[in-house]
This record gives structure tokens, C-alpha cells and sequence, in this order.
């Protein structure tokens, strides 16, 4: 059977029909609620505290509660469960207010006093007295020589803004404390994660806590890390009350509080000779917000990124993640590369017109082949399918064609086309994956031949109880229906990962995929059997050493080739786009509509990251436009059909040729789009978002000359 | 006045709380109908979408007072329903359904797009669902559903 | 027993308003953000009287409790607030959101505010002790401040049928749909035998209040296309000088290009 032949994903019928139940919907009797108390002050000392009179029932829950240690473990743990001395973000959770009706609860919340003794904050990255979280540096060549023989060194920096992940269904966690056990579920991306920080929350040992994930309304990376701090604060309050307690987020606050895109700062020089660029030095600045969560990996990603799929040679690179005190920043879809493939991508453009080469033609001479080496010294193991993608682009957009045409334009509408190419790392960043994850999967067959999937994978709307079902089904050679994969829950799956770094599918799927190998080649029909399968690191991997950024830092690459047409109305300053089409390589589809999905999705996030997503904190460090009305992501209206080419070099060590796929939709869409507006505005741009009021700027400074 | 009286899911019901309260709480926590979700509390994401009186709605922006005598219709009572039918199977055939949260008004706002014109154009498919938001699909195979529903509904709307 | 009034009819409408201290709702769209649940409300959206939409000789009568969609499917809706509805929001917004929600919110960034403006439509206001008829300059008397007494209720809005004629419309949000305007701007050119017989503009969410500037627009009333065109300059000239506009999280320069290019695009497709 073809892999990739859609099939009806096993979600759907409930989740059409309005029996899918996500956190919110499980029942409220003798579940308490409780609603957080955000820090009101960007960097402050707590001085006092002073809570009302508490009605019977209500309790409040703070640092003094938390049993264990008061931190949330992500990555590094400086994350408090709940404040400790200072506040270092508007937002930072203080304490939880409980009790049996939501009203009374947030009445007390509004009564409760607390006296700060107000530091001064850090909001600009550029801030001298910024602490740095985290700073790398690689490099390979030669850049101090190629700089001095350069005929031209170009240097220019690029902005990216912050974005949330605005995912439909806010965060929300229920915690159960029963039986000398913690339970928590609710809406999130890596179980173990939680299941982790938990323990060290409570001080509990691991087996008693328990994490189950609820039908997750969408995560995007938005719930890859901020679910462990509210589960920790939930577990800490149920114990505290012995009773159920709830944490629904309402969107203002999830929008306001909760991790966010890291913005970005970026300078490149780069030295060009003989028309070909020679080097490139690159300095790279994170906002990583006020607490390190995942900036690390962030940064890492972002950085390793920095030169594109370009061949440089010599290239030396900087990457800082800054500590501001404004909202931790965290993971969204794309994980630190948007930002620098954004950067590299308009470089690329704005070298290549100062050389009056055409920009396209000038990327092109500098891709990357297989064979080469990485960034980091590693190899581009498999084949680089960019120049097909740029062909089928180039069909499917006219873009050569209307790349020539759009030019000296007068009149009221002016377009433009522009084309990006990236890549996405598939998987965890380096050796993550072998020393740190250490996936196990298990199947379960059961004496009736159902086989049960067992791994801790959460399926967050990209289909995952489909796909994975598939790739078991069709090994087994079993239909569909006798496959069975519930959400994770740790009392029964084994730890195979969080749902991140496009590694579910390529990492996960192929153990599923050997499991079942393992369990045809042993079964006993009318047996219960369960097989395990361990993750083995491939072999051909140049091993990846963190401290010197050198190997592979990634075993395979995700490709996209986008291009994206815009009209500008030169009166409003509002842009229209006519078209998106992107070319995506990610190896096999495990099932067509399934991928072309996700495809689709992550290009409208990115087309929105680029122009009309704006969330910044303001002087005072808060946030303002913390609602949909004020936040715009695309509507309907907002973005064409979106025309998708699936370009398929299989993988061989993913199933059936599969590779990660989640995040390469998204990190083209930035330079495709501000390419197309520079063509419109007839100007080199270097920010996003790129609004109708950046464009009207522009139109004002020509209108001036 | 007594008490509130609407018809709900084709049901008479009534209702004896503050005529204030929003219909998306009382749905919810009286009615237990949780297939109607909660996104935004502002009218601006439809996930709440309900049908009163033949219109898309968002439940969190209506006073259960200005529902006296009317008819609502919410995801339950819709998928009861032969048109559902064919939604289910065009958003299916498309893999239209991904995350799940903005499914049930999305459902209703497909409703309502094709009870005001069974053979809607692309444009007119994205204006009806313009006040649902999705982040998931970025849209496309929604209108595609919507788009093969009129086509297979024939006679049905 | 319930709390809140249930009016059949204007009449119980308009006493049920003068007794108690309830708030109008018209279809909630706005009332219902961050709403008490306990609060009394006059629900309207049902009375009969405000429901209609009909024609007399001077004025095209809209009923306040006549929702967007409404407007949108009824043959009698001048095209220049068809279109302007049509914008608003989303299908769901405009299935319950009335004219007479939209100009008692009192916001100058009300898209059905900034056509009544243009076309210098009459507000008809009523309570139990009489009626009046307020042009709608004269209800906005500030920001979101109206002129509207405690126990009066706005029943319909009077638009002129002299109003109907060649128009422009242009509304500008951060996208496409469920957009707050962030420049509204509506313009009326009525000519006949080469003469302008009244130019009307009006220019939304840039100040506290709809700017209507009718004494700059008269400069064009009663001149020819030829003399209109040398007068442009100095028309062109008053409006950049009338115009200041609001800064929010959006700039005043931004909102005052727009409104100047919308305002040049109007004149120049009016063939001025």
C-alpha cells in the first residue's frame, strides 16, 4: 500500500461532532478552580504580601507551598514554581488563589495587595546592563583573511519581532492529587517534561506522579515548556488542597503571560569576491526574556542556521541569548531559524542587487551540494533538492516571468514577487536525541490482535494518532481500526520524546515502524505481547560536540523553496496577497492530506509572522495588544490558496522515507514575502513584521525625494 | 417575567437565571452542551459559534435575555442532521480537521454559508468563515470542504 | 423571575426605559466584552417598531434595532452603508449587531457612524414623554459622549434621500476581516450638469468623534467641475490642516496619509 494515500484521520469523528474533550470540558463538580496572581511589575523585590480574609474553602498557594524544590525544570532550572524573592517579568505567577466558585476566587484575587520594592528593569538587548543567558561561538576557515582580500564587505542588521503561537485552545491544567499520587493532565506537547518537573516540584519520586496529555487544542511550540511551570503550580495547589483543582487560562492572560517567539537582533558582514560571497561574520542576539527556558536550544538552532543554505567557507559566527524583563521567551514552530534564515535570506537579496546580479541567480550559485560540509563542519549527507524546488516554483508562480515584469512601477498598486529557500534540522539539535531523549517505544498486542501504541508522542492536531497508527498498520499488514493509540499517559507509555524539533514522525515513527517489524517477526496469535524498540543513533552521524559547535548537527535536512506575491496599495499602505506557493521537501509524506496540511498551516503562521503580527511589550515592559482583536492573525480573508508542491528525497533511515516535517512550512514564508515588498516598495527592508504603517513610511520617504 | 424559554437543539427549554448571563456559559454548564468551546471571551475567534434563529452567532456575545423565543442549534443538535452528513464526509475526504478547537463553529459557519447560498464562490465561502479563526490549516482545506459540500449537498441546501 | 425587561413594543419599550435602569441592548456584539452577567438590560432586539427599514418622501427611515445583515439583504439600504456593514467584523458580528448599538457605543471608529455622518442623517430619538429629531453632529458631542437624555431610546436613523448619489468608501484595518477601522473614510459627490450640487466627506477613527467638515466641503457646492479643480489646492490644503489625529498604537502620521489619500482619490475619481 502507498504510504501516502490519505486515509480519514481517527480523530475526526469526534473532534467534528463536539465530543473531543479537551481539558475544559471534563467536569467541574468538586474541582476546585484556581486563577494565578501575575506580577504587575517588570523586576521587583516582593516586600509584602497581603491577602484578605479567606472564606471557607478558599486557600491561597505560594512558594511556601511547594513542597519539593521551587523550580520548574526546563533545561536549566531558574524557573520559580511560583515567585520566590523577585518578579521578574509582568506576568511572573505569585501565588494561586482556590476555592470552589470562580467568582469569589477572582473577587479575593483583586483584593490581594502586594508591595513591591521595584528594581530596575531591562527591556532593550542592547542594554549594557543586560545579563547574558547564553553565548556561543563557531566558525571554520578563514574570515579575517577573506575579509582583507574582499572586494566588497557588505554589512547590514535585520530585526525580527516577537510572535505568539495563538493556538485556539488556552492553556489549562488539572491537577488530582489521590492516593498518595499526583495526577495532572491537560493541554501539552511533552508529557515526560511535565512529568519531570513535577516530581522535583513535589519531591515526590517519579512513580508517584502521573501526567496524562488531554485532546490539545494546538501547541506550535507554545506548549512544549510553559505547561510544566502551570503543572507544577497545579500540583502544588491540589496537594496543598487535597482536593481537584482546575487552571483554565483565559486568552488575555495566556496571551499576555505565557512564552513567546524570541525577537531577534542580527549584524552580517559578509565579503564578497569576484561576485561570489567569500565570508560571512555574524553576530546573532536572542531576547530570551526574563527567565532561560529554552533560549539554550533556541539559539543554538538559530545559530547553526546563521549562513543558510549557502556554501561559505569561512564563517564565523556569535550568538547571544539576552536576558530582558519581559515574558520568557520560548519555542514556536521553526525554534530560532525563522529568525536567521529571515536574515541571511535578505542579505543574500540585497548583495545580489547592489551587484546588479539578478537574486535568484546569485542565491543559486551559492547552494549548497550534498557532499558539503555544514555550517558546523558536518555533511549534507543526502541530496540537496533546492535547484528542482526553485523549477517547480518557478512553474507553478511565474515568478522569473513576474520577477522581470514588476518593475518601475507607478499607480496606485504596485506588486512584487519574492522566493526563499531554507532548510529545517531534522530532529533534536545534535546529540540530543542519543544522550539525553533515549526514546523507547513499546506496542502492545493484545489477544484479540489489536495492537496498542504505546509512546509518549501527543498528537496536537498534525495527526500523529493517524500517522503513527498507519505506519504500525501497515507493517502488521492489519487494517487501520485494530490499531489503538490513546493520548500519553506516563502510568502507561514509555518516555519516546516531546512532540518538538520535527522529530515525532521521523525519530518516533521509525521506532514504531521497527517495533512492528519485531513484533510480526515474534507473534503468537492469541497472545499477549509487548515489544520494545530503543532509539540507535544512525550510524553514518558525524558526531555533534555542543562545546566546539562541530558535526552533524542534524542527521538530515528538511528543504522549502517559497515564493509569495504581493499588491501593495500605495494610499492605504495595506498589502494583498495574491499568492503563496511553496515547493516542500520532507521526505515521504506519511499521509498526503495529513502533511500537505501542516504545510499549508505553517505557511500562513509564517506568511502572518512577517506582516501582520505585532506583540511588544511596551516602555513599562507589558504587554498591550493581548487579545485577538488586537493581536491579527490571518483570517480566511487573509491568505490566498495557498498552492503546495511536495518534493519527495526520501530518507532512508525514517519510515518509509519520512523526515521532519512540522516546522519547514513556516521559516521560508518571512523572506519570500519581504522580498516581494521590497520589489513593490522598490527599497531594501530588513524587519518583520512589516506593516501597512512600515510600508506608508516608505512611500512618505519616497514621496520626500 | 418568569423565565427564559428558547428552543434548544429542537427541545423547549427554560431558563431561570440572571437574563444576563452569556449563552455560552449556560450552554456549557447547565445545558452541558461542551461541544460549543471558549477562545477568546470577545466575539473575535467564533470557536463559541452557535446558530440562533438560522444565524451564525457567537455565544459569548449574547445575553441569554435576547434568546427568549428563539431557537438555537448548537454543534450537538447539528450533527444529527443529513447536511452534517455531508460535511463530515467533505471536511474528512480533505483532512480539513486538524487540531479540532475551531471544528464545531467552523462547522456551523459552513452551515451557514451554504443555507444563505448552496453554491457559494471561493470569496464568498472565505467572508462566511471570516469570523472563525484557525492556526492550524491556514484555511485551505476548509474552503475545499465547504466548496465539495456544495457540490455533493445537491438538494440539500 | 428573571431580571432584565422584555418590551413587546416601542411603546413598553420607551416606558420600561423612563422607569428603570436598565441598559439598551441592541444585538450584545459590544455590551457583552467583559460584561456583569448581572446586569439589567432593555432587550430591543426584538421590538417590532425597531425593526424596520422604510421610505418617506425625504428620508430612507432605519430602525435601530435593524441588525448589519439585515441591512445588507434589504433592497431600501442606500449602497453606501451596504457596503460599509458589509465590512464590519465578521458574519457573526453582523447577524446581531444593530445601528443603534453601533451609534450609542458613541466610538468614532463605528462603521455605520461614519456613513449616518456623511450623509447628515437624523438621529430620531424617543422616550415616553416625546421625541426629537437630532442631526447625528449633534448627538456625538464628544468622545463616546452623546446626547442622548436617560430615559430616551434612538429608534431609527433618518438618512436624506439627497444623499443618494455617486459615493466612495474605503475602510482601513490591520486586515481583512474582523478589522477595526483604523481609518475610515466615506465621501458623497453629487453632480449634475457639470456642477457640483454638494460634496460631503467624512473621515472615521482618527479623531474622538466622526470628522465631518462640512464647512470645508461646502467650498465645492455649487461649482463647476472646472472651478472645482482650481479650488482643489486650497481644499486639499484646509483638510491637512483640519486633520490631526489621534495617536494610539497607531501612528498620527500613518492615520493622516491615509485619510489625505483616500480624500486626493476621491476627488480624483469624481473627476476633480
Amino acid at each position: 500500500m502507498n504510504i501516502s494515500k490519505s486515509v480519514t484521520k481517527k480523530d475526526h469523528p469526534r473532534k467534528m461532532n463536539g465530543e473531543a474533550k479537551y481539558v475544559s470540558d471534563y467536569p467541574t463538580d468538586g474541582v476546585l478552580c484556581g486563577r494565578l496572581l501575575h506580577s504587575a511589575r517588570a523586576r521587583a523585590r516582593i516586600m509584602n504580601v497581603q491577602i484578605p480574609a479567606l472564606p471557607e474553602g478558599y486557600l491561597v498557594v505560594d512558594k511556601n507551598d511547594v513542597p519539593g524544590e521551587n523550580l520548574v525544570h526546563i533545561v536549566m532550572d531558574d524557573t520559580p514554581v511560583y515567585a520566590d524573592q523577585t518578579v521578574e517579568y509582568i506576568g511572573d505567577p505569585i501565588l494561586m488563589v482556590v476555592g470552589p466558585d470562580e467568582n469569589e476566587v477572582k473577587r479575593i484575587l483583586s483584593e490581594i495587595r502586594v508591595e513591591y520594592e521595584d528594581l530596575t528593569p531591562v527591556f532593550d538587548v542592547r542594554d549594557p546592563a543586560a545579563e547574558i543567558f547564553f553565548d556561543y561561538h563557531y566558525g571554520k576557515g578563514d574570515v579575517e583573511s577573506a575579509f582583507a582580500q574582499a572586494d566588497k564587505i557588505y554589512t547590514e542588521q535585520f530585526r525580527t519581532g516577537r510572535q505568539e503561537q495563538a493556538y485556539l485552545e488556552p492553556q489549562g491544567m488539572i491537577g488530582e492529587p489521590h492516593d498518595g499520587r499526583i495526577t495532572v493532565h491537560g493541554s501539552m506537547q511533552c508529557p515526560y517534561y511535565i512529568y519531570g518537573a513535577v516530581a522535583r516540584a513535589m519531591g515526590f519520586e517519579a512513580s508517584r506522579v502521573q501526567i496524562r496529555q488531554d485532546t490539545t487544542g494546538g501547541g506550535f511550540g507554545g506548549k512544549e515548556a510553559y505547561p510544566s511551570i502551570l503543572a507544577c503550580q497545579v500540583a502544588v495547589a491540589a496537594y496543598k488542597a487535597g482536593k481537584p483543582v482546575r487552571v483554565i487560562f483565559d486568552r488575555r492572560e495566556d496571551m499576555e503571560f505565557t512564552s513567546k517567539r524570541h525577537p531577534s537582533l542580527s549584524t552580517y558582514k559578509v565579503a564578497v569576491k569576484d561576485g561570489r560571497v567569500t565570508a560571512m561574520d555574524i553576530d546573532v542576539t536572542f531576547d530570551g526574556g526574563a527567565y532561560t527556558t529554552l533560549s539554550a536550544v533556541v539559539l543554538q538552532r538559530g545559530i547553526i542556521c546563521a549562513s543558510g543554505i549557502y556554501k561559505v567557507d569561512n564563517l564565523k559566527v556569535h550568538g547571544r541569548a539576552v536576558k530582558t524583563n519581559t515574558v520568557p521567551s520560548g519555542a514556536f514552530r521553526g525554534f530560532g531559524a525563522p529568525q536567521t534564515f529571515f536574515a541571511v535570506e535578505m542579505m543574500m537579496d540585497h548583495i545580489a542587487k547592489d551587484l546588479r546580479i539578478d537574486a535568484l541567480a546569485f542565491k543559486q550559485a551559492h547552494i549548497v551540494r550534498q557532499g558539503d560540509a555544514t555550517s558546523t563542519g558536518g555533511k549534507y549527507h543526502f541530496p540537496v533538492p533546492i535547484p528542482e524546488m526553485i523549477e517547480e516554483v518557478d512553474r507553478a508562480s511565474n515568478f522569473r516571468e513576474k520577477k522581470k515584469k514588476y518593475q518601475m512601477q507607478t499607480g496606485r498598486y504596485r506588486r512584487g514577487i519574492g522566493m526563499s529557500m531554507v532548510f529545517h534540522g531534522a530532529g533534536f539539535t545534535g546529540s540530543g536525541e542519543r544522550d539525553h531523549i533515549k526514546a523507547v517505544v513499546k506496542l502492545h498486542k493484545y489477544p484479540d490482535s489489536t495492537v496498542e501504541i504505546l509512546a509518549s508522542n501527543s498528537d496536537i492536531g498534525q495527526g500523529l494518532k493517524t500517522t503513527f497508527s498507519k505506519i504500525v498498520a501497515q507493517e502488521l499488514n492489519i487494517p487501520m481500526e485494530r490499531v489503538i493509540i490513546h493520548n500519553p499517559d506516563t502510568d502507561r507509555v514509555p518516555d519516546s520524546g516531546p512532540t518538538v524539533a520535527s522529530r515525532s514522525l521521523m525519530t518516533v515513527g521509525e521506532l514504531l515502524r521497527r517495533a512492528s517489524i519485531d513484533l510480526l517477526a515474534g507473534w503468537v496469535d492469541g497472545e499477549d505481547q509487548i515489544v520494545e524498540e530503543h532509539f540507535k543513533e544512525p550510524d553514518f552521524v558525524i558526531p555533534f560536540y555542543l562545546d566546539k559547535f562541530q558535526g552533524d548537527a542534524y542527521p538530515t535536512y528538511a528543504w522549502s523553496v517559497s515564493a509569495i506575491e504581493v499588491e501593495v496599495d500605495t494610499f492605504t499602505g495595506l498589502s494583498n496577497i495574491l499568492g503563496a506557493w511553496g515547493s516542500f521537501d520532507v521526505g515521504t509524506p506519511i499521509d498526503m492530506n495529513i502533511v500537505v496540511g501542516q504545510m499549508e498551516g505553517g505557511f500562513m503562521q509564517g506568511i502572518g509572522y512577517a506582516s501582520i503580527e505585532q506583540i511588544d511589550a511596551d516602555s513599562k515592559g507589558r504587554i498591550r495588544n493581548n487579545s485577538f482583536s488586537d493581536y491579527i492573525i490571518p483570517t480566511s480573508m487573509d491568505v490566498p490558496d495557498m498552492h503546495v508542491i511536495m518534493h519527495v528525497e526520501k530518507y532512508p533511515l525514517g519510515p518509509y522515507g519520512a523526515k521532519g516535517a512540522g516546522e519547514i512550512p513556516l521559516v521560508g514564508a518571512p523572506g519570500a514575502y519581504l522580498e516581494a515588498m521590497e520589489q513593490a516598495l522598490e527599497v531594501n527592508l530588513n524587519h518583520i513584521p512589516f506593516s501597512a504603517e512600515d510600508t506608508m513610511k516608505v512611500l512618505r520617504e519616497e514621496a520626500k525625494r | 417575567m418568569n423565565t427564559i424559554t428558547f428552543t434548544l437543539n429542537g427541545k423547549a427549554e427554560t431558563y431561570d437565571g440572571p437574563s444576563g448571563t452569556r449563552l455560552l456559559d449556560v450552554l456549557r454548564d447547565n445545558f452541558k452542551l461542551l461541544g460549543v468551546k471558549c477562545g477568546c471571551n470577545e466575539g473575535e475567534c467564533g470557536a463559541c459559534s452557535v446558530i440562533i434563529d438560522g444565524k451564525l452567532a457567537n455565544s459569548c456575545m449574547v445575553a441569554m435575555g435576547s434568546v427568549h423565543g428563539s431557537t438555537v442549534v448548537t454543534i450537538e443538535g447539528y450533527a444529527v442532521t443529513e447536511r452534517y452528513a455531508v460535511l463530515d464526509k467533505a471536511y474528512a475526504d480533505v483532512s480539513a480537521v486538524q487540531c479540532g478547537y475551531c471544528i464545531p463553529g467552523m462547522v456551523l459557519a459552513s452551515e451557514c454559508v451554504l443555507a444563505r447560498n448552496p453554491h457559494p464562490t471561493e470569496e464568498e465561502i472565505r467572508d462566511g468563515i471570516s469570523g472563525n479563526l484557525c492556526r492550524c490549516t491556514g484555511y485551505n482545506a476548509i474552503v475545499h470542504a465547504i466548496t465539495s459540500a456544495a457540490e455533493e449537498g445537491k438538494g440539500l441546501w | 423571575m428573571v431580571n432584565g425587561y422584555f418590551p413587546q413594543s416601542l411603546k413598553e419599550a420607551l416606558e420600561l426605559r423612563a422607569m428603570y435602569d436598565a441598559v439598551p441592548y441592541g444585538g450584545g456584539t459590544d455590551l457583552m466584552i467583559n460584561a456583569d452577567p448581572d446586569a439589567n438590560y432593555l432587550f430591543l432586539n426584538k421590538v417590532p417598531e425597531l425593526k424596520q427599514i422604510a421610505e418617506d418622501s425625504q428620508y430612507i427611515r432605519i430602525g435601530a434595532s435593524c441588525t448589519f445583515t439585515e441591512l445588507m439583504d434589504h433592497p431600501l439600504t442606500p449602497a453606501i452603508l451596504k457596503e460599509a456593514v458589509s465590512q464590519i467584523a465578521a458574519p457573526a458580528i453582523r447577524n446581531f449587531g444593530t445601528v443603534g448599538g453601533n451609534i450609542g457605543n458613541g466610538s468614532a471608529k463605528a462603521d455605520s457612524a461614519l456613513i449616518f455622518f456623511v450623509t447628515d442623517s437624523v438621529v430620531h430619538l424617543m422616550s415616553s414623554k416625546g421625541e426629537r429629531l437630532l442631526p447625528i453632529k449633534e448627538f456625538y458631542v464628544g468622545r463616546k459622549q452623546l446626547a442622548l437624555a436617560p430615559d430616551e431610546l434612538i429608534t431609527e436613523l433618518l438618512i436624506p434621500k439627497t444623499a443618494l448619489c455617486s459615493y466612495y468608501y474605503k475602510k482601513v484595518g490591520a486586515r481583512k476581516a474582523q478589522a477595526i477601522s483604523r481609518v475610515c473614510f466615506a465621501g458623497l459627490m453629487d453632480i449634475a450638469d457639470g456642477k457640483i450640487i454638494k460634496c460631503s466627506t467624512a473621515f472615521g477613527a482618527v479623531s474622538e468623534v466622526v470628522l465631518r467638515l462640512d464647512d470645508i466641503d461646502s467650498m465645492l457646492a455649487g461649482k463647476t467641475i472646472e472651478e472645482a479643480k482650481i479650488l482643489k489646492p486650497a481644499y486639499l490644503k484646509a483638510f491637512e490642516q483640519a486633520i490631526v489625529p489621534i495617536t494610539g498604537r497607531i501612528s498620527a502620521e500613518y492615520r493622516k496619509d491615509v485619510c489625505m489619500n483616500l480624500l486626493k482619490d476621491f476627488l480624483d475619481t469624481s473627476g476633480i
